[in-house]
């Protein structure tokens, strides 16, 4: 399984689409996934592999998630900038890369993209979750997780269709990772982002229109100077699994544009 | 000339990369078949499918195109993927760079 060290920690990370080669003149698209229950197949089963024909996708399980290693503490936004930055420096990638990124994945994209404005092309951001104000009033038990998209009854619907082995694991993992790490904690103090005003790159938004953080698409539309924002009707937060096909014809048309 | 890949192997292959994968608790419903599907029937998670086709480029090297054939799948195709239909794939892919045929 391919993994690297950066930043102090063991990474699961994917490279589709480098083999091809033409010279690295394609597109280099970097891809986060969400948080708890997610993992880079989310990507790996929707758009990681058509993007790969046309771009060099790189795919990694964030700190805590999937195959990557999970360290007791450190799961901030920035915690997470920094990973991303110490894997491209041993990707050795340093021009700018295409960030696209779901959910939580699409918080640490923007916060990568405001530390780091000359290392990012464009940023692809579906349902991206980002601390508002109120938010810390809400931050407890159960509605941390919701407040990041993960429903509680979601979740256990989840959890009840999906039986047996796959079950146990998840559920083990996820306990694992809510109870004996500072996740939830970390979560709790982030703060409001002040800063949406400051993103300079082309950013494309995508949510669902039942989507329950619906909130952060007005705010990215309003803030961040060159943002795209389309509302996709009847999907929810798990607009990337419900709508694959569609988010993925959006994709390869950003990155015609912007690529 | 290198020897063809007959199915038997890749899926003998498989089975023992899957062990690799998620250890031998694969077995205990029996054998690996043609028609065994990765969701319903092992309950394999998303990331260890992802860790299967690694080990299986690993194996038969990087001519074996999963980005072509996953691209052309929906979602709900990769989650309904049978053995069998890896096996084939993986079976034509191998053959077709020994050989420059698809037959095994």
């Amino acid at each position: 399984m391919p993994e690297v060290e950066a930043n102090g920690l063991r990474f699961h990370v994917q490279h589709l689409g480098s083999a091809a080669g033409d010279g690295g003149s394609r597109p280099q698209v970097v891809m986060l996934h969400g948080l708890v229950i997610d993992n880079l197949s989310s990507w790996y089963y929707t758009l990681a592999n058509p993007i790969a024909l046309h771009a060099d996708v790189h795919l990694y399980d964030l700190r805590g998630h999937g195959r990557s290693e999970m360290p007791t503490s450190g799961y901030t936004v920035d915690d997470n900038v920094d990973d991303l930055e110490a894997l491209l420096d041993g990707w050795g990638i340093d021009g700018p890369v295409h960030l696209f990124g779901n959910s939580f994945g699409g918080v640490v994209s923007l916060a990568f993209a405001h530390r780091h404005p000359e290392r990012v092309a464009s940023l692809f951001l579906i349902e991206a979750h980002f601390a508002v104000e109120g938010w810390g009033e809400h931050m407890a038990g159960s509605l941390a997780l919701a407040a990041f998209g993960l429903d509680e009854d979601a979740v256990q619907g989840w959890l009840a269709e999906n039986a047996d082995r796959k079950l146990s694991r998840l559920a083990k993992r996820s306990e694992r990772f809510l109870m004996e790490t500072s996740l939830i904690d970390d979560l709790q103090a982030e703060q409001p982002i002040g800063w949406l005003s400051e993103i300079g790159c082309p950013t494309y938004a995508m949510y669902g229109s039942e989507s329950d953080i619906l909130d952060r698409a007005r705010e990215l539309e309003a803030k961040v100077p060159s943002c795209e924002l389309e509302i996709v009707p009847g999907c929810s937060h798990s607009l990337l699994t419900e709508q694959s096909a569609l988010v993925r014809e959006r994709a390869l048309a950003w990155l015609d544009r912007v690529g | 000339m290198a020897d063809t890949v007959t199915s038997e192997q890749v899926l003998a292959d498989i089975e023992r990369l899957l062990i690799e994968v998620i250890g031998d608790d694969l077995l205990l419903d029996g054998p690996l078949t043609m028609e065994t599907s990765f969701d319903e029937d092992l309950q394999l998670e998303s990331i260890e499918f992802v860790a299967l086709s690694e080990k299986l480029l690993e194996t038969y090297g990087e001519q074996v195109d999963f980005v072509g054939w996953l691209a052309e799948m929906e979602l709900d195709d990769i989650i309904a993927l049978t053995v069998g239909q890896l096996v084939e794939f993986v079976t034509a892919q191998a053959n077709i760079a020994r050989t420059g045929s698809a037959d095994a």
